[in-house]
């Protein structure tokens, strides 16, 4: 099947940055596609240069096997970035514009802002709203004519927990319908909580791609996620960096996580931290989530 | 065509700050030439006075007197351009816009289009005025000669929207766009065109905006104005005119089809 975007080898430089490298992966049909990055990673770059608001320095892109032109656009709900409105408008007038430039009736647009609640307010100026209307607003926008392909660049950006709930259904809830959604985001339990397929970008290289199952089990053979705790966190901290085996050790939550090879058992940790003065109060083997894929696969904070 | 001027329609119906100036652009074209008139209906009334003045509020002056004038005043929808576009920087809806559907082209052309009919806007009232002054003024028999003063107006005016709205392209933030344009038309302008004019022979009335604005030279005392002072060639200004306003719409259309918006 033709996938819905295809980006080829996409390279993008900014002066002497460069913010992508050599990029390349499809997003297939149906799927609910995260980009995933730390800030500044290339993710809004690449979807600028899928829109047409940035040009790539090489490479080339497709959408649904061609490529694309300004009549391809109309057909894509597209968030990128930051909610961009007249601020003098109000957010219905705004939606207007939207709408006549995507070429779709203007019937919809109550639909759309009842869809992200934002119907009471539709006759207020947008530089009234706050930020998570702001934000909804974009979404609503996006929804306009009812596309098949949605690209949300960090969706849930500005909202508060009940409103990042709300849009997170609500993608969900698109994707059941099977739209294929291109989901940009830094956080990942966002993208491990919607997210079919994960492609994880860091400072402009591609550095995995697939299903989030395949992405998980690519590297879950490798290491186990341990966490640890005592009384004193820094301390027990440094002890454990200090054990041979361990790739990857942090403050979390209460808890020091352990990212270490598939041979090292909780069992091993306990006698190493034992051994080195400090008796665990806490002791789990944890299933690997994406959270653990990512800080490996991206590396220490200090890195990225 | 129609489409894309709808939804330019729709940015604008209800930006207050945009009609205010409007409505102050229509005041001050009015002001400036009543002032003009009242100046020179002060005049002493003996002959001598009137055959050095002439009688620029009735036909066929008035075409030359009121565009004249009314040319000090293009910086006022300049600067109501170089807003429509900043504003679209400042809320990135340039972006989105683009997002949305439209081609880059598509943009900068309604911009385009958009210039144009503030200069057809412009050209209209500015008829309207010179039409008026010259009926209400006493012994003043309507007459179309000298009406392509008219013309040469709505040069000038296609002109200074097309400049201004480059201004907005390349400064994209209002305020230095306005600063700087305002810099430009009336001190680095005049400033190069003087230093030309003396040092490079009078070739400062070739200057882009300066070509323009020479279409309609000074009005008053022409009898003796254009036996003292260098008149630049008029067919050479016209075709200037137009080499810069192609200049203008390339370069513009040029930055905006490339540049990361």
């Amino acid at each position: 099947m033709t996938p819905v975007l295809s980006v080829n080898q996409l390279t993008k430089f900014y002066g002497p940055i460069r913010a992508l490298n050599g990029v390349s992966f499809d997003v297939p049909k149906g799927s609910v596609f995260g980009i995933l990055g730390p800030n500044g990673s290339g993710k809004t770059t690449l979807l600028g240069i899928v829109m047409d608001v940035l040009k790539q320095t090489s490479g080339s892109f497709q959408m649904f096997g061609k490529t694309p032109d300004a009549d391809t656009r109309k057909h894509i709900g597209t968030l990128l970035e930051t909610p961009n409105f007249y601020h003098y408008l109000s957010g219905e007038r705004n939606l207007r514009i939207a709408a006549e430039i995507k070429e779709k009736g203007h019937e919809q647009i109550d639909d759309v802002l009842k869809k992200v609640n934002l119907y009471e307010r539709k006759g207020s100026k947008f530089s009234t709203y706050s930020l998570g209307m702001k934000q909804r607003l974009a979404i609503a926008a996006a929804l306009l004519g009812d596309p098949d392909v949605l690209m949300f660049d960090e969706p849930t950006n500005g909202l508060d927990p009940v409103g990042i709930a709300e849009i997170r259904n609500l993608i969900l809830q698109l994707a059941a319908e099977g739209k294929t959604i291109i989901m940009a985001s830094h956080i990942l339990d966002e993208v491990e909580k919607v997210c079919t397929h994960v492609a994880i970008i860091q400072k402009g290289d591609l550095k995995t791609v697939g299903t989030v199952a395949e992405v998980l089990s690519k590297n879950a053979d490798s290491t186990n996620l341990i966490e640890v705790s005592a009384d004193n966190l820094e301390q027990l901290l440094i002890v454990v960096k200090g054990f041979a085996g361990v790739t990857e050790a942090y403050v979390q939550e209460g808890f020091v996580k352990v990212i270490c090879g598939q041979d090292i058992s909780a069992r091993d940790i306990n006698r190493y931290c034992f051994d080195n003065g400090i008796v665990l109060d806490r002791l789990n083997l944890k299933r690997k989530s994406l959270e653990t894929t990512f800080l490996e696969i991206t590396g220490k904070v200090s890195e990225r | 065509m129609l489409h894309l001027l709808k939804i330019e329609w729709l940015k604008l119906k209800n930006y207050r700050t945009f009609w205010i100036l409007f409505i102050l652009f229509l005041i001050s074209l009015f002001g400036i030439n009543y002032i003009t008139f009242l100046v020179q209906s002060n005049r002493p009334q003996d002959p001598m006075s009137t055959a050095l003045i002439g009688a620029p509020f009735q036909f066929p002056e008035v075409w030359h007197t009121v565009t004249y004038m009314s040319g000090f005043l293009l910086f006022i929808p300049g600067v109501l351009m170089i807003i429509t576009i900043s504003n679209e920087f400042a809320f990135k809806t340039h972006r989105q816009n683009v997002i949305d559907g439209q081609s880059r082209t598509q943009f900068i052309i309604t911009k385009m289009m958009l210039a144009t009919i503030f200069a057809v806007i412009s050209t209209i009232v500015v008829f309207i005025t010179a039409l008026l002054f010259g009926l209400f003024e006493k012994d003043s028999v309507f007459s179309t000669t000298g009406i392509t003063y008219i013309l040469y107006f709505f040069i000038q005016a296609v002109s200074y929207m097309m400049v201004s709205l480059l201004f907005g392209l390349f400064f994209r933030r209002s305020g230095i766009a306005i600063g700087v344009y305002f810099l430009y038309i009336f001190l680095l302008e005049n400033l190069i065109a003087g230093l030309l004019d003396k040092y490079a022979n009078h070739i400062g009335a070739y200057l882009p905006l300066k070509s323009t604005n020479s279409l309609i030279p000074f009005p008053f005392f022409r009898n003796i104005t254009s036996q003292f002072y260098y008149e630049p060639n008029f067919t050479i200004l016209l075709v200037l005119s137009a080499v810069y306003l192609t200049a203008y719409i390339i370069v513009g259309k040029r930055k905006f089809e490339t540049v990361d918006l």
